[in-house]
This record gives C-alpha cells, structure tokens and sequence, in this order.
C-alpha cells in the first residue's frame, strides 16, 4: 500500500513536470513506467492480438501527452492511462459491450470438460464465453488489481454494475470449470 | 484444484494473466512519434478581463459609493465607503476565484 502511494506521488511529480514545462523526459519516464500494464490491459482486451494492441497503446500515450492537462490527479495516473486506454479499445471497435454472449441457461448447457486438459486454458475458453463487460471488469478487478471504484472510473460503469459482472463472471468460471472441481475430489477419494 | 470459488477463481484469473510486457523498443517509438507540446496561449484570459472590465465601468462608474469611496482613496482618507469599495472588489475576486476552481474541477 505504502509502495503504491509512494508510486503515485513519483506520477504525480512527473505528470506536473509535463504539465508545467512540457518535459518530455519527464512523459517519457511515464511511457516507460507505465507501457507494460497498459499493453497488457489492451492485449487481454483484443484477445492476444498483439499488433493492434501496440497500435492502441501507441494512441493512448498519444492521447495522454496531449490531454495531461485534464488529469487532476483525483485518480491514480494508472488507472488514468487504463481509462484512456479502454477509451481506445471501445472506439476502435465502434460499439457498446455485449451483456449477454451467453445467458444461464445456455451456459448450464454448456460440457464440462471431458478430460483433464490444462486447466488455464479451460479458464482462458471460460473468459471467453463471458459477456464482454464480463470479461472487462474481471480482467481490471482480478487481473489489473484495481479497486471496484476505480474500475467504475476506468470502465465508466455504475458501481452496482461492476459488482454484478464480477459476481456473475466469477460464477459461471466457477460452474465451467467445476469438472475440475470433481476431478479433484475423485482423485482425492481413490 | 479441489475448490474454484470465488478466491479460487480470483487466484486462478491472477495466475493466468501475463503481467506487465517488456518494453522492446516500444517507449522509443512513442516519444519519437510525439508532437511538440502546445503551450496554452495567456492572450484569451487577458481579453476576457478586459473585455469584462469594459463592459462593468459604464455601470460601476455612476456607482455613488463608487465615486466617493475612489475619491476618498486617492486623498489618502480611511473612510467607509474606501472600505466599502475594497471590500466589493475582495468579494468579487473570492467569487472568481472559486467559480474558476468549481470549474477547472468540473473538466
């Protein structure tokens, strides 16, 4: 917590320097401190493309450099970035995020896998299934380790609606992948 | 795994996710693509005052307190309406001053 804070002042020292001398040394250190995670945020987003992600990071530090003025600092220059970021990824893909790529019904339809497959691509397919707003809120909750209340800052959705997607996310991963769950609990029994 | 609930999954999601990607030349590419950075131009703020100071005179010039307040001011005398006066021109830049602050909040 105290590395975080300790983090945040150093991106607010270095964003007032872009702000009050047009530093570019200064942005660049924010580039560098910050394109790792913002990449990532975009590769998870556009499902691995790598290529498209880095042309979206790119649009984001872009972005950022020229709208700096307007970050006040009310939150974290991460999760100011992701927000942008996301911002990117949603006008590049030109529409409103899907609520319902599968309903309940269909995912208890869905097989449980059959064999013991690796189970991170068992829930890297699950993360798939879910709904788009779904996988946006688990991958920035879960994945990113942002708070509820920034990920109603980033994903500029209620915060009763990031709560629900995280609940109902988690709930079907947690029913697809119960086949592991009971693989386990034979292997445990015999 | 022998329980997937929730911190399980939570646990799971964080074991899947990559984590941050190298640089690679990436921060490179970007500050050579950046634009010089625009510097505000002061000039709209100075017009706007002027402008507003322009535009109050014709109503504040035939002000009686005004008057004798500015009157008694430049002959150097203390009195009420010299307090009056820079009193108005104390609330008047308060109010400014936090209309400006509620709005650079709002953007």
């Amino acid at each position: 917590m105290a590395d975080n804070a300790a983090e945040a002042r150093i991106d607010q020292a270095l964003a007032m320097r872009v702000r009050l001398d047009g530093d570019r040394l200064a942005f660049e250190q924010l580039v560098r401190r910050h394109q790792g995670m913002v990449r990532a945020q975009l590769r998870r987003l556009l499902h691995g493309d790598e290529a498209a992600a880095d042309d979206l990071a790119q649009e984001t530090f872009m972005l950022a450099w020229r709208k700096l003025d307007q970050f006040r600092g009310e939150a974290r220059f991460s999760t100011w970035l992701y927000r942008i970021a996301y911002t990117c990824f949603l006008q590049a893909h030109r529409g409103p995020l899907r609520h319902d790529a599968i309903d309940d019904e269909a995912m208890e339809r869905l097989q449980a896998p059959a064999q013991r497959v690796d189970l991170q691509l068992d829930l890297e397919r699950g993360m798939r299934r879910l709904s788009s707003a779904e996988q946006a809120v688990l991958l920035h909750c879960a994945q990113l380790g942002l708070s509820h209340e920034e990920a109603v800052y980033v994903l500029a959705m209620p915060l009763g609606t990031v709560k629900t997607h995280a609940t109902r996310g988690k709930a079907k991963l947690k029913t697809w992948l119960a086949a592991w769950r009971d693989a386990g609990s034979t292997e445990e029994a015999s | 795994m022998s329980e997937p609930h929730d911190d399980g999954i939570e646990a799971l999601l964080r074991q899947q996710f990559e984590g941050s990607v190298a640089d690679d030349g990436f921060s490179g590419r970007v500050m050579r693509q950046l634009p010089p950075r625009r510097r505000r131009a002061g000039w709209p703020l100075w017009l706007g005052m002027v402008a507003g100071a322009a535009a109050c005179w014709p109503c504040l010039a035939g002000a009686p307190l005004l008057q004798a307040g500015w009157r008694d001011w430049l002959r150097g005398e203390l009195s009420l309406p010299v307090a009056g006066m820079w009193l108005a021109v104390i609330g008047l830049s308060w109010l400014a001053l936090g209309w400006g602050l509620a709005e650079s909040r709002g953007r």
